[in-house]
């Protein structure tokens, strides 16, 4: 371009005319969405191709037989869920507590920027050290075992910091002009907080959660340590499990069955598709009423 | 100037609210020094003044929301019936029922019209569907949107216009059944008519509740105000009847202010 000064009326002509630059800019934009969708597409489909057809109603209500080369995954579909839901119950009181009391009790001083700056990190941390650590921690050190309860609880602490971090966020978005109104009306900090804060921050504190059945779903190196790969199925909290992941690891790593494998990995797919339809279903439906 | 007819100087004399020698300051810098004020029972007492000379900072002191979220410095007295606040002798949410605040812009929760105006009195304690509902409805009177709204007490806040949604806040404000009113520019950004609607709800409210209205236009406080207080800089300038503050000020800032010297 030209170093004249730019006063209006004497800049030299663009280069390329703003509208091409403008169908440049649009075309480049749509093939990067084309192309993630796309490949999003292509990992559902491959799985759903090549696991689909295994799928069976006696896949799903069976126990595997033969170490998984016959028989289903219900022992797995359960281990799965219940490690998830462990995880969950833990991560969603302990995570929201520690985003309520750090944006709406500390002034964002030292201490909240520690507590930030460590969850960032452990947020970084790769599953394996998590599982690593369950497994020293939870499973030897505390005497649980291979079980339901270490792997819930190792898992927690995996999604911990995507659960505190989007609650915060959540929390610090919703208008301060909001509490001072409940103020008005003779709230209490703390009635504040419940009645209005939470309310209004519930879909970005759901998003959070929503993450982290995700990860705890589909999460192997960090339950294979700490739930351990039992085919039987689990019914205490005190029950080993191998949850769905790990069954597909293991069935596809050590050989046994390929197609079981992929049937497994469709259960998987499938499932976390639902799971996020209705949250996100449920979500919607939520805020609808709430504005 | 002033072409509204005053309202009447004979109102009421007991003393509902009393400011003495408060001062108000943010860190190192001071918002109020000195202010006394009284504010007479059943009257609307307006307050008045050029940007930044304290009149919110004011109002938010007598709920003491100054000190509970902004951390202002507060020193000196407020009494609410002879109860000194500053030293808590009136319990915080009990005050904050007693005394209605509306800020300058609409403040609607995101939630229904009726989920709003119930908001304070389920906190209260009230729970009876039919104790809540006759609580709505005379407030929504009280705050003349009740013929406009009644249909739709299901619909969300949100969706009121402007004026609505700043008479709903009145509304809300009163279904508490408050003692005191304070209201901060409540009509700033309205249209003449949610203005005058406003305006006689206010008047009307006057017969039995103190109201406190900061106003940034000076006609309003001519139309409403039984007595009204002139602000400058953090100072109470001078605090008259309506009548007498402007048609004869006693100090020469307010006759400087009223007849658009500055501000
Ligand atoms: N939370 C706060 N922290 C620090 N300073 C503040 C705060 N609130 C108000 N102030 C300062 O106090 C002074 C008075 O502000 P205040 O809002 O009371 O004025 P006002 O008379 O209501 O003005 P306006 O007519 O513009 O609403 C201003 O200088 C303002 O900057
Ligand atoms: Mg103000």
């Amino acid at each position: 371009m030209s170093t004249t000064s730019p006063s209006l009326g004497r800049m030299s002509p663009p280069l390329v005319a703003p509208r091409v630059t403008q169908i440049v800019a649009k075309t480049l934009l749509w093939a990067a969405t084309a192309l993630t969708v796309g490949v999003l597409v292509f990992i559902v489909a491959f799985v759903l191709r090549r696991g689909l057809p295994y799928v069976t109603g006696d896949f799903l209500t069976e126990a595997p037989r033969d170490m998984g080369r016959a028989g289903g995954i219900l022992p797995m579909i359960v281990g799965t869920l219940y490690v998830t839901a462990v995880a969950v119950a833990v991560a969603t009181p302990l995570g929201l507590g520690t985003a309520i009391y750090l944006t709406e009790y500390t002034r964002g001083g030292f201490l909240t920027r520690v507590v930030r700056f460590g969850a960032e990190c452990l947020a970084g941390v790769p599953s394996i050290i998590f599982g690593l650590f369950g497994f020293v921690f939870f499973v030897i050190t505390l005497g649980m075992g291979w079980s339901v309860l270490a792997g819930g609880l190792t898992l927690a602490f995996m999604i911990l910091p995507t659960v505190i971090r989007t609650a915060e966020e959540a929390v610090k978005s919703v208008p301060p002009q909001y509490r001072e109104v409940a103020y008005t009306l003779g709230a209490s900090k703390w009635q504040a907080i419940v009645k209005v804060v939470l309310p209004s921050a519930l879909p970005g504190i759901l998003t959070g959660i929503i993450l982290g059945i995700g990860r705890s779903l589909s999460e192997t190196a960090a339950v294979i340590f700490t739930a351990g790969s039992s085919l039987k199925m689990p019914v205490s909290l005190f029950d080993p499990a191998r949850t769905m992941s790990v069954h597909f690891y293991l069935l596809a790593r050590e050989g046994i069955s390929m197609p079981k494998a992929y049937a497994t990995a469709a259960v998987l797919v499938l499932a976390i598709l639902v799971i996020n339809a209705t949250a996100y279903g449920l979500m919607h439906r939520f805020m609808k009423r709430f504005s | 100037m002033i072409d509204a007819p005053y309202r009447g100087a004979e109102v009421g004399e007991r003393t509902k609210i009393e400011v003495v020698d408060l001062s108000v300051r943010y860190g190192s810098s001071v918002v109020l020094r000195g202010v006394n004020l009284r504010i007479r029972e059943r009257s609307i007492h307006a307050i008045i003044g050029p940007a930044g000379s304290g009149k919110t900072s004011l109002l938010r002191t007598l709920n003491l929301l100054a000190i509970e979220v902004d951390g202002a410095r507060v020193d000196g007295a407020v009494t609410l019936d002879g109860k000194h606040l500053l030293l808590g002798e009136v319990p915080l949410a009990q005050l904050r029922r007693r005394v209605g605040m509306v800020f300058a812009s609409p403040q609607p929760l995101p939630r229904s019209i009726y989920e709003n105006l119930v908001f304070g009195p389920r906190l209260a304690g009230v729970r009876k569907r039919v104790d809540l509902d006759a609580l709505v409805e005379s407030s929504l009177r009280q705050a003349q949107l009740w013929d406009e709204v009644k249909d739709r007490l299901d619909v969300s806040a949100l969706k009121l216009s402007g004026g609505q949604q700043q008479r709903l806040c009145i509304a809300r404000a009163l279904a508490l059944q408050p003692e005191v009113l304070l209201l901060d520019e409540p009509c700033s950004g309205l249209d003449p008519i949610s203005t005058l609607k406003i305006e006689e709800a206010l008047t009307e409210l006057s017969e039995r509740i103190t109201i406190v209205l900061v106003t940034n236009n000076t006609k309003q406080a001519a139309r409403v105000g039984d007595r009204v207080a002139f602000f400058l800089l953090g100072e109470m300038v001078e605090d008259a009847p309506a009548d007498r503050l402007f048609t004869a000020p006693s100090d020469p800032r307010t006759n400087d202010y009223l007849s658009g010297r500055f501000g």
